[in-house]
């Protein structure tokens, strides 16, 4: 995979998923209490961009729609092939039409996450069809150093995020970050294929002050972390990703990242802004759309 | 002292399951660290030649499970059978060439894992039928009620040394402790399903991917700092989590030789003594030949 390949874009078809809960409503939190999870999958009102990822009595609530496909192999096709900034169309529906925007995606069986405009989402049904234009994985771009690998990116996303390619072999590619984590924070999606799962990162509870606040479409590196492949520690390498999802009560949850850039420290620079940092934003989601 | 338990109350139920096949796709290949394909036997059916005591890794394998690997075919008595098995528990072989072998569970892998002694191994095959007399679940430490017991027969618990301290404190001897930069695959999970992949113990690559772990044997207790698996396995300091190893070599990122859930809590109601015989070999498999 090189630049000179070209990439190709796959129409895919996303269902929008219900929530789905096994005999029991209960699930059970790092304290050892009983809860009913709330949020985790299907579609989510009222959360967006630039929203505190701690900020909802919620499990996993991703911004928009979740989408899924009947048949397990195509699921996974969706959720590897689909890349943040991959525009979105409604099929059927009462919403038919509405466009919107990959914003992340989420591993296990797969779940690609679509943001839409909150009255769109409001006349979304579960079961409705969303075509996606799947692009992006296989990009290298131009100049990009070899040791630094992007995934899961809309061919035009990255130029809508804090991030500086370097432009040669020498300069390291930079990221503004909200905040970089230390891998021993690093949960559920450990082992698995960065492609189609994110990583969910057991930050603490923000501060009442706001201190280790994150936000939905924020980045955030993990240090130690290579995602070239299956996710996995590695000394001295680093991962960018994007907040795709908010926290969970679960040991071993939290808000989780979809990876988009990995490589040596050296190579891949995070720079963390923890007041002002400005990741994925509507705005650019409305440019990509 | 021994650490009194209410093992007196505990049932035993008889469960039931077969040696489940190794399985694979038609892509056949998986990934290594650095992208490597590689397509390499150890988890499912029955794996020989490795034993408690034995090396965790340094095989040419993945997911490397010892002896059988066991299921259920129904999948809701499949769970059961997951769950409800501990560690210590005695199998035996209830048919074929292999019928009234005994062997041991050794931790779970999203499968019951048994060692028997090699003779009876190399007699089992897929779909031999297994009985499981399951003990464990429910365990507690009355003297020690910080610490969760999980997936531990009470006649293991017995059997290990350490005990009860003059100070209050659970003394639990230890083969190996890990930090939690080593928690892969697993963190997430029920804490009675499956195991905790160890990463950092990928013998015989690079520098940059280990964390002093390429020592661990099969059977080792572990001690995992700053993890609690009380509810589940997860990341918080001041916590610890002692383990089993139960599977050992991986070639999968981000996998590894990886613990069974025995003891939870927070670190102040442990001692911890390091001592290389703490070993399930020490206890179950005394004198078998191998």
């Amino acid at each position: 995979m090189t630049s000179a390949l070209r990439l190709v874009a796959v129409n895919l078809l996303g269902v929008v998923e219900h929530p789905a809960l096994g005999g029991s409503p209960y699930r059970v939190d790092r304290d050892g209490r009983s809860y009913v999870p709330t949020g985790d999958g299907g579609i989510v009102l009222g959360l967006e961009l630039g929203d505190p990822a701690f900020g909802l009595v919620a499990d996993h609530a991703a911004p928009g729609a979740c989408l899924v496909h009947p048949d397990p192999a195509s699921r996974h096709a969706l959720a590897s092939y689909a890349c943040i900034g991959n525009q979105a169309r409604v099929r059927t529906g009462q919403a038919a039409g509405a466009r919107g925007v990959v914003l992340g995606k989420r591993g296990e069986e797969g779940r690609v996450i679509v943001g839409l405009g909150q009255a769109d989402l409001a006349r979304l049904r579960p079961g409705d069809e969303v075509a996606v234009r799947a692009c992006g994985q296989g990009l290298r771009p131009p100049g990009l150093r070899p040791d630094v690998t992007v995934m899961n990116v809309d061919p035009g996303l990255l130029a809508l995020l804090p991030v500086d390619l370097g432009g040669g072999r020498e300069a390291a590619v930079s990221a503004g970050v909200r905040l970089t984590a230390p891998s021993r924070l690093a949960g559920n999606g450990i082992g698995r294929p960065a492609v189609s799962w994110d990583l969910d990162l057991q930050l603490p509870q923000p501060g009442e002050d706001g201190v280790g606040e994150v936000r939905i479409g924020d980045l955030v590196a993990v240090d130690d972390i290579d995602a070239r492949y299956n996710m996995g520690y590695r000394r001295g390498w680093v991962t960018v990703g994007v907040v795709v999802h908010g926290a969970s009560p679960l040991p071993g949850h939290g808000p989780g990242i979809t990876p988009i850039l990995t490589g040596p420290a050296g190579a891949l620079r995070p720079v963390p802004d923890a007041a002002g940092h400005a990741g994925l934003t509507a705005a650019a989601m409305v440019q990509l759309q | 002292m021994k650490a009194a338990t209410n093992a007196g109350r505990l049932v035993r139920q008889v469960l039931s399951g077969e040696v489940w096949p190794a399985l694979a796709d038609r892509h056949a290949y998986r990934v290594g660290p650095d992208g490597q394909p590689f397509l390499l036997p150890g988890m499912g059916g029955v794996t020989l030649g490795v034993h408690c005591a034995d090396p965790a890794t340094g095989y040419a394998s993945d997911h490397l499970e010892p002896g059988a690997s066991i299921r259920h075919r129904d999948p809701a008595a499949n769970m059961a059978l997951q769950f409800l098995t501990c560690v210590g528990n005695q199998v035996r072989v209830a048919g074929g060439p292999a019928a009234g072998a005994l062997g041991h569970v050794i931790g779970q892998h999203a499968y019951v894992l048994v060692d028997f002694p090699e003779t009876a191994a190399a007699n089992l095959a897929s779909g031999d039928p297994v009985t499981v007399v399951a003990s464990g679940q429910g365990l507690a430490l009355p003297d020690h009620p910080a610490i969760t017991v999980k997936n531990c027969d009470p006649d293991l618990l017995a059997r290990m040394p350490g005990g009860t301290r003059p100070d209050g404190r659970l003394e639990v001897h230890v083969a190996a402790r890990v930090p939690a930069e080593a928690i892969g695959a697993g963190a997430g999970m029920a804490s009675e399903y499956a195991n905790t992949d160890l990463m950092g113990a990928y013998q015989g690559l690079g520098e940059d991917l280990s964390l002093g772990l390429e020592g661990l044997r099969i059977g080792d207790i572990v001690a995992l700092h700053d993890a609690d698996h009380r509810y589940g396995r997860g990341y918080r300091p001041g916590y610890l989590t002692i383990g089993v190893i139960s599977t050992g070599q991986c070639m999968l990122f981000g996998h590894g030789p990886g613990p069974s859930t025995l003891l939870s809590g927070p670190s102040e109601a442990f001692l911890l003594v390091d001592d290389p015989d703490a070993n399930l070999a020490s206890w179950l498999h005394p004198g078998e030949s191998t």
